[in-house]
């Protein structure tokens, strides 16, 4: 018994020592750091306490950020929920085709950000845009509009952003779709109940608990969301449009150089995710419960 | 009398749903694939072609040779096949650790171990910058596939350990009785039943790491030992953007993902349904 509990550590200890030094100490290390005004590359480093802290409480920019983040994160999860749940009812019918579009569906949420990001700069070119061309074409507008420009930069990345990731919303929720019991809906059916009311009555309640992790874990992949967003605006630019909490920090510590900035973002990024999930909790975990 | 036209109504209604679906997934992929194989002046046309009037593969031959495309597709080749052998090797001894070995904490380790899966890179990356500086890993390839390795680890663990825990002890008794010790019980008994796991692990590990961006861009500094995420948005930033040479970039990108994802999608329904890749 000693024994195979000292061969189950021996087992564990790469993945400790990988999880401790690698995530683990880091985190703790960005607290620290957070307290401390030091240069990017440089060791020199002075204590400020909370001095970081009270400098972005009345920065401009930083509070614009989290506005940023709030617009981008809110609407990409709510488009990516109506869409890929629609597809996921879709999928979940019986028609011919349905293996190869279940295949093809996943395919935008395979690639590297970067390609996604360029596709979709082509598509939304503004001289050369196949977008701009149809929609002149078709006489929906005579000046086409340009995406890639600060009036519609925050539209075209949150076009891109829904298209690259939608398909973890399908997958997920037709994984569940598929799980609910053909009676319940043969029951609803019997008494009456059409399409609307059978999605209202059987599908929402059973899938409810799905849907709340799926929300969960989206609202902080798109909150956190670095690549996205600063691939497709880059630094300069329009990239003041789009500038989210992650963007920014980035930039606080690799662009101007000050590390302990850059924690400091990542802290209150991390404060900020803990609230609105331990707030979303509060509000929808003991619905899930008693469903 | 109103139930045959109610049904092909429903049909209906399912293939036009099924064909905006498949247009809104698949038309940009299609539009990169045409666009790559385009000549220059096509490329620009208006109105622009849907298939192109002559095809021609110069833009992946220019690619090749008049760019270091070649260069990053051999870095990001090696980087993320050690970080599956890495990963795989790590996260199937520990799993099978916490699945065949009785410990006080083993529980609190496994939530422990989920936690970690919560931190986006974004939220580690300045301390693990200064942690891989200090510790001189600072461009080199090793430090992507530590990383890598790292933010794989919580989930192939526990997906391993989902697999590990569905072989009966049974079967593995039964070899160890045989006279089999426990390293080839695990290799011809545990291993082979727990296959699909550990194919889906790997594959959910070679997309994360060939697809990563971040730490490629803050790691890694000389552009010979830039992987293609950085590399091609290097060269889409350089100059005046040759866009059919940069829609061959993508489709060149694209095909190992997809050729993995065509040849093995059987064996990734139970890891998508277990959470799936994070992104």
């Amino acid at each position: 018994m000693r024994k195979s509990a000292l061969v189950g550590w021996a087992l564990l200890a790469p993945s400790l020592l990988l999880l401790g030094g690698l995530v683990g100490y880091p985190i703790l290390y960005n607290f620290w750091l957070s307290l401390f005004a030091k240069h990017a590359f440089l060791p020199a480093q002075t204590f400020v306490g909370l001095g970081n802290y009270r400098y972005f409480a009345t920065d401009e920019e930083f509070w614009r950020s989290v506005g940023y983040g709030g617009i981008y994160a809110g609407s990409t999860i709510v488009l990516q929920l109506g869409l890929g749940v629609v597809a996921a009812l879709l999928l979940n019918e019986t028609f011919h085709g349905r293996g190869l579009l279940r295949g093809v569906v996943l395919f935008p949420y395979t690639i590297p950000t970067v390609v996604a990001v360029i596709l979709w700069k082509w598509l939304l070119n503004d001289s050369y845009g196949l977008v701009d061309y149809v929609l002149v074409a078709t006489g929906a507008t005579r000046i086409p509009p340009a995406w890639l420009g600060k009036d519609y930069i925050m539209w075209s990345l949150i076009v891109t952003s829904v298209w690259q990731f939608f398909p973890f919303v399908v997958v997920t929720y037709l994984a569940r779709l598929q799980t609910i019991p053909p009676e319940l809906y043969e029951a609803a059916t019997v008494d009456g109940a059409g399409a609307w009311r059978r999605f209202l009555h059987v599908t929402l309640p059973q899938t409810g608990a799905v849907l709340f992790v799926i929300v969960l874990l989206r609202g902080i992949w798109m909150f956190t969301k670095f690549d996205t967003v600063w691939l497709m605006a880059g630094e300069g630019g329009v990239s003041q449009y789009v500038r989210t909490l992650p963007v920014y920090a980035y930039e606080r510590t690799f662009t101007y150089l000050q590390a302990g900035m850059g924690a400091t973002l990542a802290v209150l990024m991390f404060g900020l995710l803990a609230g609105a999930t331990a707030v979303y909790f509060g509000l929808f975990r003991e619905e899930e419960i008693v469903s | 009398m109103s139930r045959p036209r109610r049904g092909l109504s429903r049909a209906t209604a399912l293939y036009v749903g099924g064909a905006v679906l498949a247009l809104w997934a698949a038309f940009p992929f299609f539009w990169m694939l045409s666009t790559s194989l385009k000549e220059s002046s096509e490329v620009f046309a208006s109105p622009p072609t849907l298939v192109p009037r002559h095809l021609t593969l110069g833009n992946f031959a220019r690619l090749l040779t008049e760019t270091n495309f070649a260069t990053y597709f051999g870095n990001s080749l090696t980087v993320s096949f050690a970080t599956v052998v890495l990963t795989l090797g790590v996260s199937a001894v520990g799993a099978y650790g916490l699945t065949r070995f009785r410990f006080p904490g083993r529980e609190t380790i496994a939530a422990l171990i989920l936690l970690t899966y919560m931190f986006a890179p974004i939220m580690v990356i300045i301390p693990f910058y200064i942690l891989v500086k200090q510790l001189g890993l600072v461009n080199t390839h090793l430090a992507l596939v530590l990383s890598y390795t790292t933010f794989c680890l919580p989930f192939c663990l526990w997906l391993l350990r989902a697999f590990f825990q569905s072989v009966p002890l049974e079967l593995e008794e039964a070899a160890l009785v045989d006279g089999a010790h426990r390293g080839r019980a695990v290799w011809h008994v545990v291993l082979p039943l727990a296959l699909p796991g550990i194919i889906a692990a790997g594959i959910f590990t070679f997309i994360l790491a060939w697809n990563d961006f971040l730490f490629a861009l803050v790691l890694i500094s000389s552009d010979e030992l830039k992987t293609l995420p950085v590399g091609v948005n290097d060269l889409f930033n350089a100059t005046i953007v040759d866009w059919g040479m940069i829609m061959a970039a993508g489709v060149m990108i694209t095909l190992p993902t997809v050729g993995f994802f065509a040849g093995v999608q059987r064996y990734l329904i139970r890891g998508w349904g277990s959470g799936g890749l994070k992104g």
